[in-house]
């Protein structure tokens, strides 16, 4: 009699465990879809102290990236299934490794860097998203083969202590493994601002540059210069808040399609 | 044991005196070669009523569309890369003279400039070049070619070029494109006549 109500005992305690597991792993994958909402990242371009391009009239760009950054969020957040991060949310300085490590802090799936043109030339006007470029002297080709090859070997071998400093080598790279999708981003994008006939700017194509902010930033990433600041018929466009909206659906647009295609 | 002392000190006294002539003979050699080396410009320096010019390209932006343009300029020749390449910053700095559009704050100054053995030309500018810098990606990138095109396109020394501020490495000329690296020239941006 004694041992059967222990061996009943013992069954009953051995399903409430298995319950209470079954329990969690079905609530943690029931959780997972609305946790893991993935983050796009918005750098609103220069700020504080650091005022950008300067328009004739006194516009700063740091302002108008700021305002189209504030639009395309907005955007982001209201149609698509998407947390939204911005690098600044304010006018403060902010230095271009802080702003790739926040899109790499947040795990970022997108970066999106806002800013608008400024050129020696009075004429310059149009819009233009750029990728970054690896032309890759020899030294650099040969540095990141090493690194490709032994990164994991590496973070094997070195202690713990060293190894925020081994993450930040690795991070100085990381974007070189996203080449190609920044690329289709950047052509979505471009695609997406000169279709806006609205938005009369004129079309300057996809270019490869070596952006520093871009160089750190783990996920495709991309920085689009729209119109240009330095050109007075522009700048009077780009305080116009409508034109700023329409500049943001046509950010919000090129990454709408973007992860409809590639994700 | 004196003798044997004697005969150390005559030893070490020859292979003292075998170092002596080994170091003044090599030295000798040295002086050879530099003189050697010296005459070239001894001659040039010597007279001076013929004093060589040579044509240079500058790139400069076309106000229409933002491309360079080549523009020749005359600077004074010199059997130094490092001159000549000087006079070529020099001259990119005045600007241009048919009109065409600079790509360098005015008030910048060249502070220094070396060439290393691997061809790489460390051109150092006044922080003018940051400062009254406009910023904006396009003006950055035109700013990097004008520089680096205009001095790998006239010297075959030159391979690439890095752009320093103030005597450092900065990292943008104002927040865009990357200078913590020598950049190869771009001849993509050039018009082609």
């Amino acid at each position: 009699m004694m041992m059967t109500a222990k061996k009943k005992m013992r069954i009953l305690y051995r399903t409430v465990l298995l319950l209470t597991c079954f329990v969690f792993v079905v609530s943690a994958a029931g959780a997972s879809g609305p946790k893991e909402m993935k983050t796009i990242v918005i750098d609103p371009g220069h700020g504080g102290l650091d005022l950008g391009a300067k328009g004739r009239f006194g516009t700063l760009e740091k302002n108008i990236t700021l305002a189209i950054s504030f639009k395309l969020k907005t955007l982001i957040e209201q149609n698509l299934p998407y947390r939204v991060v911005l690098t600044r949310d304010k006018d403060i300085d902010l230095s271009l490794e802080s702003r790739s490590a926040i899109a790499n802090n947040n795990n970022a799936v997108l970066f999106i860097s806002v800013h608008t043109n400024g050129s020696f030339r009075k004429k310059a006007q149009g819009s233009e998203t750029f990728f970054m470029s690896l032309d890759a002297s020899d030294e650099e080709t040969r540095k990141l083969a090493y690194m490709e090859n032994t990164s994991s070997e590496l973070e094997k071998r070195i202690e713990d202590e060293n190894k925020d400093e081994v993450k930040m080598i690795l991070w100085d790279m990381a974007q070189s493994a996203y080449i190609k999708q920044s690329s289709q981003l950047a052509e979505i994008i471009q695609q997406q601002l000169s279709a806006d006939p609205d938005l009369k700017t004129e079309n300057r194509g996809i270019k490869q540059a070596r952006f520093k902010v871009l160089t750190g930033v783990a996920c495709p990433a991309v920085l689009v210069e729209v119109a240009f600041i330095s050109n007075p018929e522009e700048e009077q466009k780009l305080v116009k808040d409508e034109f700023q909206r329409k500049i943001a659906e046509a950010l919000y647009q090129g990454l709408k399609r973007y992860t409809r295609l590639f994700s | 044991m004196d003798r044997k002392k004697t005969v150390l000190f005559l030893i070490l006294f020859f292979i003292l005196a075998v170092l002596l002539v080994i170091f003044f003979k090599n030295t000798g050699r040295e002086r050879i070669k530099k003189s050697g080396e010296i005459p070239r410009p001894a001659v040039s320096g010597g007279a001076p009523v013929a004093t060589t010019m040579k044509t240079v390209k500058l790139f400069f932006l076309r106000e229409e569309d933002g491309r360079l343009v080549a523009e020749d300029r005359e600077i004074a020749s010199d059997p130094s890369t490092v001159r000549e390449a000087e006079e070529t910053v020099a001259e990119l700095i005045k600007g241009s003279k048919t009109g065409l559009v600079s790509s360098l704050p005015a008030e910048t100054k060249l502070v220094q400039l070396f060439i290393t053995k691997e061809g790489v030309a460390y051109v150092d500018f006044s922080k003018d070049l940051i400062e009254k810098h406009p910023s904006g990606s396009t003006a950055e990138i035109s700013t990097v070619y004008s520089i680096v095109n205009s001095l790998a396109f006239n010297f075959k020394l030159i391979k690439k070029v890095f752009i320093l501020v103030d005597g450092e490495e900065k990292e943008t000329l104002g927040g865009h494109i990357s200078l913590d690296h020598p950049f190869l020239p771009d001849y993509s941006l050039i018009v082609k006549e």
